[in-house]
């Protein structure tokens, strides 16, 4: 489930980029090596704190709309999306708090507290899980890597692993090719495929642009790969990094409250 | 003259034959009542089985019970329903949905069944099974009614308050908050854990589908004139462009309970009727062979073996043609009375339940054409069995021998 982190993390986690903290040396063995820039990845979308303002598109075979969500996030295991648009669901909140997620209702008033059963459910009508926001595993520690390929594709230098999960680890994937520059480190593409074997989606990142004084991609996209015309995509308009943010903010009382 | 002969036999024994007729026609009665009483189960708890909540038959979009997807929609329900009552069926809309139940910190996923109770009340007997407080209203479109499983996960009661969120047609959010005014008594498995119904109207609105329904259910007017095969044709003619599914592909557990009862109903069916053949057979062994010395008489004067042979066998016709008669006159009447009164269990039990259905405490027999005709023609076939060796018998025996015969 790592993988939908990524994803979601930029949503839901904060962005600290140790820039140059990894350091490609080709003549490091292959796991080692790979480890190390999945460490720096998976550093890519956590932090101290974050706030970020963020649309979201989803489009399926019965539906197409598009939501403005403002999070909020401190430490991993804490963070908050409200909804802005539009204006049914506005103030609709996800409090992820721990292990647990809330959900606000503003038109009932009422908070409810997800179970195991509803997380594998879409959250808010998109191609995401319920699961895939409270998701905390990370690719470096859960998953085993080997660099599958290395050089020039389309014209680019990347690098390409294959991610298979340890016996032990909590994840719903099998496998995952993840697709990244060789220069920058940043993600291009990863593909997930269940403990099948069988693709089940793929995310890809573009938009790349220098958001809280790093670039990282605007713009990520997950298609099923089942439903090959449908996707969620989601664009960034604002990221704060480091922000000061009180924990009082992540509490169950604190969704009610606009902000 | 033979027939001459046989009425006079018959006649001057005369006690011995109304005891025999007697027994014959009240035996024959029995097994009518019986069999009748048997069909009567059998037809209770199917009838029970399917007006719970299946129906008799469902039609559905292709692939949505294997799928069940907000998307695969009836369209036209209602002109669909119109058709089919005009062809002599009751049939009810329903729409279907997942969601999330809260109250206070308790929460479980729930299968929302949105209803049209005008037409629901006429196809299933659901709302005959409200444990505690009472079933849907239309005037009370934020009132639903739950599974008695889901009342005790999430903690609730009647006149509590619960959320839905779900996901509506349209990808937005559908969150109500309703009033719980009904929990009902066991009904089954899925109903129990995750039955979560509502008014058709209330679900529209949340959900965001103004039409189409996800599913048809379809009983007919009365079960008793023609098959189910023959009115799964029927309905398949009326609406060839959906997929028709009957009870027993709907409800396969119990349908196979169901036919299993049936087997074991017919060994029980014929337990009795060999009981019943044995005093048939034991009046007509005695008839004869209390007149062994008759009969020998009877050859001594010039009867063939073939005229005395045949005497007994139409003293035994006319006995059993007699004894149809009370079996007739007697077993129809009782059964049709029992048919419509019943016998109450309810003092013996408060209901109880068959292959997981709850079942009505009065038993009512059920008169087919089969718990008559089978009854009537295992009684001349008795008969004419239980007679053909002492007839044998009578018709061989030597005259001196006969004579002599104790």
């Amino acid at each position: 489930m790592r993988a939908l982190i990524v994803s979601v993390a930029l949503l839901l986690a904060s962005i600290t980029l140790p820039t140059g903290a990894v350091t490609v040396q080709p003549s490091d063995a292959s796991i080692t090596r790979a480890k190390e820039i999945l460490k720096g990845i998976d550093d890519l979308w956590r932090g101290d704190s974050s706030h970020a303002i963020f649309s979201m598109h989803v489009r399926t075979e019965h539906y197409q709309r598009t939501m403005q969500m403002e999070a909020w996030s401190k430490g991993k295991d804490k963070s908050l999306v409200k909804i802005l648009k539009p204006l049914k669901e506005k103030g609709t909140a996800s409090l992820k708090s721990g292990k647990h997620l809330y959900s606000y209702l503003p038109r009932t008033d009422r908070t409810i507290r997800l179970t195991s059963g509803m997380m594998m459910g879409s959250w808010m009508g998109s191609h995401f899980t319920n699961d895939d926001l409270v998701d905390e595993s990370r690719m470096e520690e859960d998953y085993t890597p080997a660099v599958t390929f290395e050089g020039q594709r389309n014209g680019q230098n990347i690098i390409e692993f294959a991610l298979i999960p340890h016996e032990d680890a909590a994840v719903v994937w099998g496998k995952i090719i993840m697709t990244i520059f060789a220069n920058s480190l940043l993600p291009i593409e990863e593909i997930f495929y269940d403990e099948d074997g069988v693709e089940t989606r793929r995310m890809t990142f573009s938009d790349y642009k220098v958001m809280a004084g790093a670039e990282r991609p605007a713009v990520m996209r997950v298609t099923p790969t089942d439903k090959p015309d449908e996707y969620t995509e989601i664009i960034y308009e604002k990221l704060e990094l480091n922000v000061d943010l009180k924990d009082s903010l992540f509490s169950i009382n604190s969704l009610k409250h606009r902000h | 003259m033979l027939m001459h002969f046989a009425f006079r036999n018959l006649w001057r024994h005369r006690q011995r034959t109304f005891v025999t007729i007697a027994a014959m026609g009240l035996a024959g009665s029995i097994m009518i009542f019986y069999s009748a009483l048997m069909e009567g189960m059998l037809f209770a708890s199917e009838r029970n089985a399917i007006s719970m909540n299946s129906g008799e038959m469902q039609l559905h979009v292709e692939n949505y019970r294997r799928d069940p997807d907000l998307y695969k929609r009836i369209d036209g329900s209602y002109s669909i329903i119109n058709k089919l009552q005009q062809a002599g069926f009751n049939a009810s809309p329903r729409l279907y949905g997942f969601a999330l139940a809260a109250a206070g910190t308790a929460s479980s996923g729930v299968k929302m069944s949105a209803i049209d109770i005008d037409y629901e009340s006429k196809v299933t007997k659901i709302h005959n099974h409200v444990m505690r407080g009472s079933w849907l209203s239309k005037d009370l479109p934020n009132d639903v009614v739950i599974g008695r499983r889901l009342a005790r996960t999430l903690g609730v009661d009647v006149g509590d308050e619960v959320v839905i969120v779900g996901q509506a047609a349209d990808g937005s959010m559908a969150d109500a908050l309703f009033n719980i005014r009904g929990i009902l008594k066991s009904v089954g498995e899925e109903i129990d854990r995750a039955g979560f119904y509502m008014n058709v109207s209330t679900f529209r609105e949340l959900m965001v589908i103004p039409e189409g329904s996800h599913e048809i259910v379809i009983m007919p007017k009365d079960g008793y004139s023609n098959t189910l095969n023959e009115r799964l044709e029927q309905v398949r003619k009326l609406v060839p462009q959906l997929e028709l599914l009957s009870w027993k592909k709907l409800l396969p557990a119990i349908a196979e309970i169901l036919d299993m009862t049936d087997a074991s109903i017919v060994v029980m069916i014929l337990i009795t009727y060999i009981a019943v053949g044995m005093v048939i057979l034991n009046a007509m062994l005695m008839g004869v062979f209390e007149r062994i010395r008759e009969f020998g008489v009877m050859k001594a004067l010039g009867f063939s073996p073939w005229q005395i042979f045949s005497l007994i066998l139409l003293e035994s016709q006319i006995q059993v043609a007699l004894a149809s008669m009370i079996t007739i006159g007697v077993g129809i009447p009782l059964s049709l009375y029992f048919s419509v009164h019943g016998i109450d269990l309810s003092q013996f039990t408060s209901g109880f339940t068959f292959g997981g259905v709850a079942l009505d405490p009065h038993w009512r027999s059920m008169l087919t054409p089969q718990s008559v005709i089978m009854p009537v023609g295992l009684l001349f076939a008795i008969a004419t069995l239980a007679v053909i060796y002492p007839a044998i018998k009578a018709a061989v025996i030597q005259p001196i021998e006969a004579i002599h015969h104790q």
